[in-house]
């Protein structure tokens, strides 16, 4: 497409999304017109966004009704017992008040972003629009356009994670949720409850201006009735002052708060009640995630490690598996609870299964030195939006150094609860979190692959879903990423560029590599694999295998839950290799790292560009 | 005690063993250190640029912590190897063999280097392996500048 073409039709959407807004009927706490923040050169953000956010909304909404009548449908839990338990659906309760929750849009301050806005079920629960994953990258908040800086990460299992720790013995930290770790657990003692507390105040997701918006909303919700039957009848009694309404409908950041964090004005004990709602609100949350909705355990893989009937490996899945354990070294940190001794020719049946639900994590971090992506759409908002907030005063100053910024409670990240750790940031720094592989190819049964030109069903092909990996989303298929675990250091391959400058002759991601955006603690057990072109698909191939749903009487049709609710349009044609490609753009002259980034002490081991 | 009950016994233990860590502290374990660790193979120059050098060599898997560092020492003069150059790599429990790869950084072009190497787990301590001085020679300046080839740019604003 043109690039006028692509500036019109934003131009149009964004009129279009004007007309709807302000005639649609709002709630008098919402009737201020709302504010459009649009600091982006033409051609970052996709052309269908607004429709493409309002698709997934209504996909959101769908979920959220059909939960309610659940829940209206279903049998309460009785209190009994001492102490006293939710006898007999307690565990029911728990986990719909989470979903309820999950998927209500309401928890942000223009009724607009639920938490599934960027986490869908048929993604994985990562991120649901297509043209997202492959421009900007990041997903648009509660205001438009203000968005994070990273790709929104697949929550499948991250219950599972534990509470960030050092541990002496390994010399390394594990756990915590996030790409950088920063959502430690240390108070709830669980990282993904504690992560579920970050989002409705980031400034750029669901945006309330304080945490106490929570249990302002929840106490308006439909469902108030299941969160007082699970977590008590006096839950929120609350006096909320009366101009609560309005501060909860204002964007976190606005220059209208200061530097407050607490705009709510609450008395000592109402505000110990909303944070208890607060911790009450992410358990739930927390619970439904690692619940058989979410995490359930059902993949190729997990029925093969069962040896049950219908699950054994075709030749190039077995061949994938022990590549994966074997010449790739891909177990080395995502664990596959397989007992690996493996030598050329020889079998892993898995029956030798060590782990029976291995998580393909080891909870550590790395980095993977990938090159800086210039589409991320944090760099380009440098100037202040509508409420005199500025997302990213650094612009393409900012550098991405993961755990190593939180260890420092650095700019981007949050503030980091352990000081002892900190004198560790220099080994940390670009190190991001090992992401679990489980349901990493997830697609929408549509068009059930993540991998150009696409799924062939019944001798037809019906394309593809495209979805964006690691952390800053700069590679487009698994294809691609395994070629970048296989290929990053291959001399003829590795350039002196940033992205979007490779030379003439070459194609990115194919035969030329941009330089690593951190080049500090670059891991080097992958890197150079020697793996053949063949190679590279049977490891797409066992990955495709930890899907969740795999049903082995009918291995076409999936099982996972909610899967079957994208509404939107499959992509086709191209191919694996460079899918994406025509969106590159050419990496802009670098600053130098800014002195909030790599100025602050303990420094980098060494200086980045 | 009869004996089938003794193997019983070792082998519910050596179970109760192996999941005694529950899954959700699935973390990468300490393994047992090996009592030496050699180099099998190299260390040998995988890459060489004209400011960059990758060196890589293999040993027996040394145990412990996870993570490891190979560790290149080297400098421009055979007698005063004090520069260090280091890389974090993760040891595969399964795996025999242990691949090394260090990444050195900021070299001069065109210069003749020279070298040693050890490796060390995550938390500092020293495998203790032995390697011969070995050198290598940068390429020269030069190369070409490289120019854009397909991407389409974006005005920043
Ligand atoms: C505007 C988009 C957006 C919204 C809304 C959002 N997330 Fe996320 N989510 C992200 C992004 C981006 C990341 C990665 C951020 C990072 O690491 O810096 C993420 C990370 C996560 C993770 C971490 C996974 C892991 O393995 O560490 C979990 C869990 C999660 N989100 C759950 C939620 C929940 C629960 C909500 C609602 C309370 C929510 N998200 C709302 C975009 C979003
Ligand atoms: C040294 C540890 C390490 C090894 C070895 C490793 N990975 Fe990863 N993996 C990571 C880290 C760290 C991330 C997240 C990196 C980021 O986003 O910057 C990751 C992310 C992933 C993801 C998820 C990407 C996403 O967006 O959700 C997949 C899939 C994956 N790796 C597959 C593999 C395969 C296949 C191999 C073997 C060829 C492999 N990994 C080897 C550390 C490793």
């Amino acid at each position: 497409m043109q690039r006028t073409t692509l500036a019109i039709l934003s131009v149009v959407c964004l009129m279009v999304l004007g007309v709807v807004m302000t005639t649609k009927g709002q709630e008098p706490e919402d009737d201020q017109a709302p504010k459009i923040y649009n600091p982006y050169p033409p051609g970052i953000l996709p052309p269908d966004i607004n429709s493409e956010l309002q698709r997934v909304l209504r996909e959101v909404d769908f979920i959220e009704a059909k939960t309610i009548a659940q829940w209206k449908a279903s049998k309460p839990p009785t209190l009994t017992g001492q102490p006293p338990t939710l006898q007999g659906t307690g565990y029911q309760a728990v986990e719909t008040l989470g979903k309820l929750m999950n998927y209500d849009k309401n928890m942000s301050p223009e009724r607009n972003s639920a938490c599934a806005s960027c986490h869908m079920p048929y993604a994985g629960f990562s991120g649901p629009i297509p043209s997202v994953n492959l421009t900007m990258i990041a997903y648009p908040g509660t205001l438009r356009f203000r968005a994070g800086k990273r790709t929104a990460q697949r929550y499948t299992y991250s219950p599972r994670y534990p509470v960030l720790q050092l541990y002496p013995d390994q010399g390394l930290l594990f756990g915590g949720n996030f790409w950088d770790g920063r959502s430690t657990g240390y108070l709830l003692q669980s990282a993904d409850a504690e992560q579920a507390q970050h989002p409705p105040v980031d400034t750029q997701e669901m945006g309330f201006p304080d945490t106490a918006c929570i249990a302002f909303r929840l106490s308006q919700a439909v469902y108030r009735p299941l969160f007082e039957e699970v977590w008590g009848k006096g839950s929120f009694d609350i006096k909320f002052p009366p101009n609560t309404a309005e501060i909860c409908a204002t964007p976190g950041g606005a220059a209208v708060f200061g530097t407050s964090a607490t705009p709510v004005k609450l008395s000592p004990v109402d505000r110990t009640r909303a944070n208890s709602i607060y911790n009450h609100w992410a358990q739930s949350v927390s619970f439904f995630e690692d619940g058989p909705q979410v995490s359930p355990f059902t993949s190729k893989v997990d029925a093969n490690i069962q040896g049950l009937p219908g699950s054994a490996y075709s030749p190039n899945e077995l061949a994938g598996a022990i590549l994966f354990a074997g010449k790739a070294n891909c177990n080395s940190c995502h664990l596959d609870g397989q007992r690996t001794t493996l030598t050329p020719g020889q079998t892993q049946t898995g029956t030798f299964a060590t782990n029976a639900r291995p998580l393909f994590t080891c909870f550590g971090f790395s980095n993977l030195g990938l090159p800086l992506n210039p589409r991320d759409a944090f760099f380009y908002q440098t100037k202040p939006d509508p409420f005199g907030f500025t997302p990213n005063p650094l612009g393409f100053s900012y550098r991405d150094l993961g755990l190593g910024t939180f260890l420092r409670s650095g700019f981007g990240s949050a503030p980091n609860p352990n000081d002892t750790w900190k004198q560790l940031a220099p080994r940390m720094d670009g190190r991001q979190q090992v992401s679990t592989v489980r349901n990493v190819a997830m697609a929408p049964p549509q068009c059930p692959t993540t991998e150009a030109p696409g799924a062939v069903v019944n001798g037809t092909n019906v394309g593809y879903f495209q979805k964006e990996f690691f952390h800053n989303g700069y590679i487009k298929s698994l294809k691609q990423l395994v070629h970048f675990y296989n290929t990053r250091d291959v001399k003829k391959f590795a350039f002196p560029v940033t992205s979007g400058h490779c030379p003439k002759g070459t194609t990115e991601k194919v035969d030329c590599w941009p330089m690593p955006e951190v080049k500090n603690n670059i891991d080097m057990t992958i890197g150079n694999l020697g793996l053949t072109d063949q190679e590279e698909d049977q490891i797409v191939i066992i990955m495709q295998d930890l899907t969740d749903g795999f049903d082995p009487a009918h291995p076409g049709v999936s099982t996972y839950p909610d899967i079957g609710t994208f509404t939107g349009k499959c992509m086709q044609g191209g191919s694996a290799k460079t899918q994406g490609n025509d969106f590159l753009i050419m990496t802009p002259p670098l600053p130098p790292c800014a002195s909030a980034v790599c100025g602050v002490s303990p420094f980098p081991t060494m200086p980045i560009p | 005690m009869n004996r089938t009950f003794v193997k019983l016994a070792i082998t519910v233990m050596a179970g109760g063993l192996l999941y005694s860590i529950p899954a959700a502290t699935q973390v990468s374990p300490t393994t047992k250190r090996a009592a030496h660790v050699r180099i099998t193979k190299g260390p040998e120059m995988e890459r060489i640029d004209p400011d960059f050098a990758i060196i890589r060599w293999t040993s027996n898997n040394p145990g412990g912590s996870p993570e490891h560092y190979g560790v290149v020492h080297y400098g421009t003069n055979p007698k005063d190897l004090s520069q260090t150059a280091k890389s974090p790599i993760r040891l595969n429990p399964g795996h025999p063999d242990t691949v090394f790869r260090v990444r050195m950084e900021d070299l001069k072009p065109g210069t003749t280097y020279y070298y040693k190497v050890n490796s060390m787990e995550a938390n500092g301590k020293d495998d203790g392996v032995k390697s011969m001085v070995k050198r290598f020679t940068t390429e020269p300046s030069g190369k070409d500048d490289v120019a854009n080839s397909t991407a389409k740019p974006v005005t920043n604003r």
